[in-house]
């Protein structure tokens, strides 16, 4: 059986990028679960409980307020379910601080972000 | 033999230096492109930094979702495979005929190199009514049909086939081979080279293609590539990073044909400039 066909540029570089975009497409179906997740501290670096975080949508089209919560007891707050590429995220208490808006681009549509460091609120300014 | 009288090597160097250098110089405009379209950097910066400061994939992202990218690329596709495997086809067919020998071959030559003076926006029109007697408009094969054969391929076919010896051919007609088994099955193989100039050529004609679909096209799904990126600068404005990455996504497709079939391609352009 002659095979030779395989060994070919042409075969090589497309076959290369096909797997290539099968892999890629598997990794987002097992991490695009919109899930967003994180951690409040304040300038202290304690947990701020009852800070109201807002998640935006901004894109090159569209921009847009796509949810709001608030943290629990450990400054943990969680969104689930967004199909966003270009979220972005504001906290702010009243009396502690605010942060943000601060964009986390993302490499598809409705990918996992568990923030790695948490938002950390500032004084205002003004 | 005296030291003097001996050939002397010549060193490659300068000219290697002078071809470096001029390669550089036309690859800065691509360069520009890519790293643009990386970090969304103002074009008009001064003074402007050679190095992508903080490069980043995003603005392909952003392409990929604000428009329906996929759609575009696969009517870019689907109208481009049609047009090389047309164009192959018909203009082997067309370029073994003119090395045959038949009454009046000499003014179809002519009138074959006369038409290739007459650019394609004058013919628009008479295309364009053409199409629609064919009920072709806003279909893949519409936007194909002018492309599917092109006059300075079927001379590139025509000399790539007079390239192979004659005697060959007449060797496979006494033994009874049919004309297009000699076409397909003797002269082609010989000729990857100009197989490969006629994919090249036909592929960046189409996949560059801009005019004409533009013309025939009314349905936004059937839109291709060059539509799709000229609808782009219409709707979102103020998007150097984002338009740059999307003249990037249409541009690798047809850079990367060029460089794997590129030996292929320079062997056809050049075959039958030398005979013996």
């Amino acid at each position: 059986m002659r095979l030779s066909w395989l060994n070919n540029r042409f075969t090589i570089t497309f076959g290369v990028i096909f797997v290539l975009v099968a892999i890629w497409n598997v990794y987002i179906g097992f991490h695009d679960h919109g899930l967003i997740e994180g951690r409040v501290i304040g300038p202290n670096g304690a947990p701020v409980a009852g800070a109201t975080v807002t998640l935006f949508e901004q894109t090159l089209l569209v921009n847009q307020e796509r949810g709001k919560t608030t943290t629990d007891a450990e400054g943990r707050f969680k969104f689930t379910g967004h199909h966003m590429h270009r979220p972005y995220l504001e906290a702010e208490k009243e009396g502690v601080g605010q942060f943000g808006p601060h964009q986390y681009p993302l490499y598809f549509q409705g990918e996992d972000l568990i923030l790695k460091k948490p938002i950390e609120l500032a004084p205002r300014t003004s | 033999m005296a030291r003097w009288l001996r050939p002397r090597r010549r060193s490659h160097w300068p000219v290697h230096l002078a071809l470096a250098l001029i390669s550089a110089l036309m690859l800065i405009p691509f360069y520009w492109v890519l790293k643009t379209s990386l970090t969304g950097e103002n074009i008009f910066a001064y003074p402007p930094s050679l190095l992508p400061h903080d490069p980043n994939p995003f603005y392909f992202v952003d392409v990929w979702y604000a428009i329906p990218f996929l759609r575009y690329l696969i009517n870019s596709v689907v109208v481009s495979v049609l047009v090389v495997v047309a164009n192959v086809f018909l203009n082997a067919m067309a370029g073994y005929a003119l090395t045959r020998d038949f009454p009046g071959k000499a003014a179809t030559i002519m009138l074959f190199l006369s038409c290739m003076m007459i650019p394609f926006q004058v013919t628009i029109i008479p295309a364009y009514l053409i199409t629609a007697k064919l009920h072709l408009l806003n279909s893949y094969f519409g936007m194909a049909l002018p492309l599917m054969s092109t006059i300075i391929c079927i001379f590139i076919f025509k000399a790539a086939f007079e390239a192979i010896p004659h005697s060959l051919v007449e060797a496979a007609r006494i033994d009874g081979v049919p004309d297009w088994q000699i076409m397909f099955r003797l002269i082609m193989p010989l000729t990857k080279p100009a197989i490969a100039t006629n994919v090249i050529l036909s592929f960046i004609w189409s996949w560059n293609s801009f005019l004409w679909p533009l013309v025939v096209v009314r349905d936004v799904d059937m839109q291709t590539l060059p539509l799709g990126l000229s609808r782009f600068m219409s709707v979102v404005e103020d998007t150097t990073g984002a338009l740059y990455a999307f003249c990037v996504m249409v541009l690798v497709p047809g850079l990367l044909i060029f460089l794997l079939a590129q030996k292929e391609f320079i062997k056809g352009l050049t075959s039958g400039a030398t005979k013996g």
